[in-house]
């Protein structure tokens, strides 16, 4: 059975520069975003119990090629890549709808991992959207899973207890980036990526057509304004002066 | 003409600047206040394959070429020279017998420095000499099937590790100067205490003393005679490793520069509204830049080269640039610092004195420049 | 007359839902309607805050069976004429979100922590962008519309009126999801949200003994200890209740301390609301010089000691 990890590329949030309120996305490179990693390391440890292969399924732009090859080097063993341009920054009741139908085309594929939100829009929706399209279980927020035969054992971390649940397979998975530190990957395995086996799919490919009116408009995109005194202190003694300015204390 | 990294390289960047910071930075005080790497970091760099990048996968390396140990080592060096340079002469030791060594020789020693236990060594440096390899007087006799040496090298790195150490002896019958291979910790090998040394801490130097070492025969680097060739080409090779030192010390000195001049403030302002300390800054930006682009490509040059020989010139003039470009950058970063430079508290005054040394080794400024004139020369007259 | 539909599990945030709702309601012209699934105490608390509500008892339907949870709402939606769908921001609720949007074919959004109806009738909802570097506000285009909004952001409706309770019936359909054991988190009542003063710790607190220290400072300040992620998750530290930032809690305290945090976008979300931003950090160059009015470059674990006995 094989385990899919589906893996989003997103500009690195570190390199993204602020001008009059609005983001810079030029020449902001593309990467693997960090839970999306604890996705993969939890996968390619599950990888012995499923007795099959980890494979990445993802949708980008003429990037992605080049992107995922940082989760080939962090060990997953194919790459399924549905590359069009106009899949940069597309919502995501269409990029749904596309990693369903790649998923699809992967043979004997038991458990798709996501991560439980991308790092660049955090929405956590499109795992929820894959899993209603294929019609399987899912379950969400994942610290823990165990797999056997033809079913897995789950735990749901929610905000106050822990749901461990028993779910027939194939289904799919959200995962909290506590389940697995992602490792730094070896020298040789980064060179070893570009050989893994890639299969590379359109939006033609795969008859998917994309909808001239979208589901989700975004009006305002702009950094919030900060005033910060950004002030420079020398000593608690200095810090303490704070507090009584600010209130805080009385002497 | 291509300026961008390719994505391999960039993500072998990234997992060393990731070690660096994540398994490097945390011990730093440590390191320079023992002047020792624990061997967990050089565990750690191993099973990164970050400890071999250049030499070839065959024998445990990465064989990830030198453009890209380049990038590595700037990114270690960023946060600790001292584990870059323990990293750099174990890469000059493995890739002379890469490229010298007999099948037997690669086979036996070569995985011990890439994945094993082992640490490689590399020895010309005499208490007489340093600069001239002519002048060494170690020596090697030969007896039978045997070779014996005896002498004193100065200031070896990753002599105190076990491993393969590379040692340039005179042959007392033939003259010559040629490399023997020695493994460290043999009987008739030992070490001095660790020199005092004021910077690049945590890759200690030893004088090691070679007290009638006996090697098999099998054991000369090359054919016997060719000493000196093994030594410059060594050199060309330990040069890259050099350059990315210096340059990764140099980056250090650069962000602590304008890390300084944006939170220092003067009367409620950061001190770099000054339009002094924003000269300063892009002075030292400049600088880093071209150093940057010569090291790197370099790390090309050794990768495309035919003959690694042939990067004799153009690295002996990056090693100059570079190191004494590291110099001017960490003293703009030290003058932005003001007298918080001079503290200990700020880790400006330490990369400093790890920048300071860098004209002075493997090969001082002036001499690599009678060499880079002589290279020059040699190629006018065609 | 079309209606707009709040559930969640969580009746306290389904309260705060009804307030949402109620907005959202009166200027579109939309019934509000409230949804309870096998807890009678919740819907009768429901009644008390809201006209109409809808329930249903199904020993076979479960909460962690999300697929069989969304067609439920999904045919809630269909049978009650739903236009617009407002969920909690937990997490149970995000999962179910993104599942009824899909049968529902229509947008979705989720982690809304404003909402504003514009005249011509679009529902503007505000959230995060790029990680939290960017604040976004979205329309959702479609005929109907699926809504997760972060818990406590809305006042919670009060209990004033009494409503109907009508059962729906519906029919479960189980994808085979089956509890097997759930544990109780180790609870943690603290409410950093609505806390005055924070004092927050992140891993620049190197040693889990000095924890005491930081709580004691705490106490002085008449504050509560918040963290960043990691502290909590990775190093568990502290309870999860207690992590500010994307993932966790948005605060807006009076003042706020932030000790050994670096101050990277996922933090910084839940604390840029704050009046005084003061932070500790040895690295001078630490991002969280741009969000603080007040920064000291200095070791915490001398820093704390000294305040301490400086402020007591
Ligand atoms: C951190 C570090 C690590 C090192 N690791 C190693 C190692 O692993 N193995 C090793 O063998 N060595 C090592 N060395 C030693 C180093 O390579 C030598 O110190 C260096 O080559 C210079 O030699 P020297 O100190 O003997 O100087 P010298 O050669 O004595 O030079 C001293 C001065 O005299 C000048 N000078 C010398 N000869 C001439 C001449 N012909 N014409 C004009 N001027 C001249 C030089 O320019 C210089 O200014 C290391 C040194 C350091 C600091
Ligand atoms: C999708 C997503 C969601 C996330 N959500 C959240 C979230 O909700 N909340 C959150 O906090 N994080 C979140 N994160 C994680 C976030 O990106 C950061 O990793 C985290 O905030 C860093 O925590 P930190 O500042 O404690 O640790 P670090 O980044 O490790 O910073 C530690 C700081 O302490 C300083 N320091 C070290 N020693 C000392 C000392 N002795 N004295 C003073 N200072 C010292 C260091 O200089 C450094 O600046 C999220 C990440 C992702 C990808």
């Amino acid at each position: 059975m094989n385990i899919i990890v589906a893996i989003k590329q997103v500009p690195d949030l570190d390199y993204i520069r602020i001008r009059d309120r609005r983001p810079i996305m030029e020449d902001v490179p593309q990467v693997i975003g960090d839970i999306d990693k604890s996705a993969l390391a939890a996968a390619v440890d599950l990888k012995e119990s499923a007795g099959g292969n980890v494979i990445i399924v993802s949708a980008g732009d003429e990037n992605l090629e080049d992107t995922i090859k940082e989760g080939l080097a962090a060990g997953a063993d194919e790459a399924v890549l549905v590359k069009d341009a106009r899949l940069a920054g597309m919502e995501s009741s269409v990029i749904g709808t596309v990693l369903a139908a790649t998923i699809s085309k992967i043979e004997n594929g038991g458990l798709i991992i996501f991560g439980e939100g991308s790092a660049d829009n955090y929405s956590g929706q499109v795992v929820s959207r894959v899993a209603q399209i294929l019609g399987y279980p899912q379950v969400g927020y994942v610290n823990w899973i165990e797999i056997e035969e033809r079913v897995a054992q789950a735990t749901r971390s929610l905000e106050n207890e822990e749901e461990t649940v028993e779910i027939p397979l194939p289904a799919v998975m959200s995962v909290v980036s506590e389940i697995k530190e992602p490792k730094i990957p070896s020298v040789s395995s980064i060179l070893k990526a570009r050989n893994k086996p890639k299969r590379v799919y359109t939006l033609d490919d795969l008859g998917i057509e994309i909808p001239e009116n979208r589901y989700v408009r975004t009006v305002i995109n702009l950094a919030p304004v900060s005033q910060r005194k950004g002030i420079l202190i020398k000593s608690v003694d200095e810090l303490v002066k704070v507090f009584e300015s600010e209130g805080i204390i009385r002497r | 003409m291509e300026f961008n990294l390719t994505k391999e390289q960039q993500m072998i960047q990234s997992a060393a600047r990731d070690y660096a910071e994540k398994a490097i930075a945390p011990l730093i005080e440590d390191i320079v206040e023992k002047n020792e790497v624990p061997l967990e970091i050089i565990e750690g760099l191993k099973e990164l394959d970050l400890f071999a990048l250049p030499i070839s996968d065959e024998y445990g390396g990465a064989g990830a070429g030198y453009a890209s140990y380049v990038l590595a080592e700037e990114q270690l060096s960023r946060i600790c020279p001292g584990v870059a340079v323990i990293v750099s002469v174990n890469n000059v030791g493995a890739a002379a017998m890469s490229i010298f060594g007999t099948e037997e020789q690669k086979k036996k020693y070569l995985p011990m420095v890439t994945k094993g236990d082992g640490v490689f060594s590399f020895a010309f440096t005499e208490p007489g000499t340093g600069s001239d390899p002519k002048q060494i007087t170690a020596t090697a006799d030969r007896d039978g099937d045997f070779y014996v040496l005896n002498g004193t090298k100065r200031f070896i790195t990753n002599s105190s590790y076990e491993g393969p150490m590379i040692v340039f002896a005179k042959d007392t019958e033939t003259g010559h100067i040629n490399g023997y291979i020695i493994d460290k910790f043999c009987e008739g090998y030992s070490i001095s205490e660790p020199w005092k040394k004021m910077g690049v801490r945590g890759a200690p130097l030893y004088d090691v003393y070679l007290r009638d070492v006996k090697i098999p025969q099998d054991n000369i680097l090359g054919e016997p005679g060719q000493g000196f060739w093994i030594l410059k080409v060594a050199m060309a090779l330990g040069k890259i490793g050099i350059c990315s030192i210096f340059l990764g010390a140099m980056l250090a000195a650069y962000e602590e520069g304008l890390a300084y001049a944006t939170a220092k403030t003067h009367r409620g302002a950061p001190i770099a509204k000054f339009q002094a300390i924003q000269m300063a800054i892009a002075d030292m930006f400049m600088k880093y830049e071209a150093a940057r682009w010569m090291a790197y490509r370099i790390g090309y040059l050794a990768d495309n080269a035919r003959d690694k020989g042939d990067i004799l010139k153009d690295s002996a003039a990056a090693k100059i640039f570079i190191t004494e470009t590291a110099i001017d950058v960490a003293r703009i970063a030290l003058n932005i610092h003001g007298s918080y430079g001079l503290m200990e508290d700020y880790k400006i005054s330490r990369v400093w004195k790890d920048v300071i040394f860098g004209p002075q080794v493997e090969g001082v400024s002036h001499l690599l420049k009678v060499l880079v004139a002589g290279e020059i020369f040699r190629d006018l007259k065609g | 007359m079309a209606g707009i539909l709040v559930y969640s599990e969580n009746s306290k945030n389904a309260h705060e839902l009804l307030t949402a709702a109620t907005i959202i309601g009166s200027a579109l012209g939309l019934e509000v309607r409230a949804l309870s699934i096998n807890n009678d105490t919740q819907a009768e608390d429901l009644a008390e805050r809201c006209g109409e509500v809808y329930r249903i008892k199904e020993d076979s339907l479960k909460l962690s069976d999300t697929s069989a949870m969304a067609s439920i709402l999904d045919q809630v939606v269909r049978k009650l004429n739903i236009s617009v769908v407002l969920l909690s921001s937990n997490r149970r609720g995000k999962e179910l979100a993104g599942r009824v949007a899909q049968i529902l074919d229509s947008g979705c959004l989720t982690d809304v922590y404003g909402i504003e109806v514009r005249d011509d009738g679009n529902i503007d909802c505000f959230r995060n962008g790029l990680g939290g570097l960017t604040v976004v506000s979205q329309v959702i285009d479609t005929e109907k519309k699926v809504i997760a909004i972060v818990p406590k952001i809305f006042e919670a409706m009060g209990n004033k009126i009494t409503g109907v309770i009508r059962d729906v019936e519906v029919d479960v359909r189980s994808s085979g999801v089956n509890v097997v054991r759930t544990k109780t988190k180790v609870r943690d009542a603290v409410d950093i949200e609505t806390s005055d003063i924070i004092v927050a710790v992140g891993q620049g607190l190197a040693n889990k003994d000095d924890l005491p220290q930081v709580e004691k400072l705490a106490q002085l300040l008449e504050g509560e200890v918040a963290c960043t992620k990691p502290v909590a998750t990775d190093r568990q530290w502290l309870s999860e209740e207690r992590i500010i930032g994307l993932s966790g809690k948005k605060c807006k305290p009076n003042l706020a301390i932030l000790l050994g945090i670096s101050g990277q976008v996922q933090f910084t979300v839940g604390i840029r609301d704050a009046k005084t931003i003061i932070a500790v950090n040895t690295d001078e160059n630490a991002n969280v010089k741009h969000i603080s009015d007040y920064m000291l470059v200095a070791d915490i674990k001398d820093i704390i000691p000294e305040l301490i006995e400086k402020i007591s």
